[in-house]
């Protein structure tokens, strides 16, 4: 058990993610439908050097659905 | 007799805004004043609809915001337990807020804070203490400010209730990213009542000052378990913040919009008098040239 290999690869709040996405998806339809809800994230990020911001990258590359939908405030 | 020899005084002074027909210059006003009482309703309207729609996620954002802060609460009993030893040299401030605006002073009074937190002389930070910042708001008025401190910026977060998922992936990149720290501080807004909120910061430990505070020493712990826990810990926290900061922003906003109506409602008040005062002095004027004109005859 001391010997898990997977914190070499990711951090233990990315392991506690892939865990919780196998649970949700192991849920009954309507139960799934609710808990997916809770495992939505859309957060994008950049880097900034100097007062300058770099590009803004999605975290999860999969969602880019293109450029999002500004807010109308 | 007497109204009549005080509307002629009056009718024969110049007029400040020049020679133009009398009725012309009234009804020229009238015009204006109906644009701006058109423009104003269709505000109310709106302010009025954004005030429902804030109402609505108020209160889904507290029952959200009550069931995150026990996140919030079991996480610092650890840091009661196992305080650090020597005072943070090296702070990260994370700064909470959103991306979208017409909500009160929420985003400068986070933004406010963690300036003078930088500025603070009783517990000095180093000038140069990273700051990551979630939201698009503060971002800019930070990024004017404390440009060279800005480390990372995340936004998106926010639009709804924000998920653990969201804490977690920002925890993530905080760890990942090359940035030194002794101990991170959360800059949020706290909940106090549903009309007032103020600007509060956790603190969370770093991997290492956990290391070393006695309460840790006194069991035998793993690195690696250590290292988790920092992490959990600080995903947990940003968890607590973003939900609670979220509540605060729907009251916030919903205080906003509902003096914006209240605003635009006087404005109609006012502005529906003076239409009608307008309106009856120009029918009062067009009579007097009309009853000038006949008795002329």
């Amino acid at each position: 058990m001391s010997s898990a290999t997977w914190r070499n690869v990711f951090t233990y709040n990315k392991y506690a993610q892939i865990t919780a996405r196998a649970v949700r998806q192991s849920l009954k339809e309507s139960e799934r439908v609710v808990a997916e809800k809770r495992g939505v994230t859309a957060l994008k990020y950049q880097q900034w050097e100097n007062g300058v911001g770099g590009q803004q990258v999605f975290l999860n590359p999969e969602e880019d659905k293109g450029v999002g939908k500004s807010a109308a405030v | 007799m007497l109204a009549r020899s005080s509307l002629a005084r009056i009718a024969s002074q110049p007029s400040p805004l020049g020679a133009a027909p009398k009725t012309a210059r009234n009804m020229a006003t009238l015009r204006e004043i109906e644009l701006r009482l058109k423009s104003v309703r269709n505000i109310e309207k709106i302010t009025k609809s954004m005030k429902m729609i804030a109402s609505t996620k108020l209160a889904k954002a507290q029952r959200a915001m009550n069931s995150g802060k026990q996140y919030g609460l079991a996480n610092s009993e650890i840091f009661q337990h196992a305080p650090s030893e020597a005072p943070a040299k090296r702070k990260l401030f994370i700064v909470t807020s959103s991306d979208k605006g017409l909500c009160g002073g929420i985003h400068s009074s986070v933004s406010k804070a963690t300036r003078r937190a930088i500025a603070d002389t009783e517990n000095p930070v180093d000038a140069d203490s990273p700051i990551m910042v979630i939201g698009d708001k503060s971002k800019s008025q930070l990024a004017r400010v404390l440009g060279k401190n800005l480390a990372m910026s995340f936004n998106q977060i926010g639009r709804d209730i924000p998920t653990f998922a969201d804490a977690a992936g920002v925890a993530d990149l905080v760890v990942k990213s090359n940035v030194q720290y002794d101990s991170i501080a959360i800059v949020y807004n706290k909940f106090v009542s549903a009309v007032s909120y103020e600007p509060a910061i956790i603190e969370v430990a770093n991997e290492n000052s956990l290391k070393e505070s006695a309460g840790f020493r006194a069991y035998e712990m793993e690195d690696d378990v250590t290292k988790d826990l920092a992490e959990f810990s600080l995903a947990n926290a940003i968890y607590a913040a973003l939900v609670e900061s979220h509540a605060c922003e729907q009251s916030a906003r919903r205080n906003a919009m509902d003096n914006a109506s209240k605003n635009a409602k006087d404005m109609i008040d006012r502005l529906t008098m003076q239409y009608n005062r307008g309106r009856q002095a120009a029918i009062t004027n067009e009579l007097v040239d009309i009853i000038t004109g006949a008795s002329a005859l």
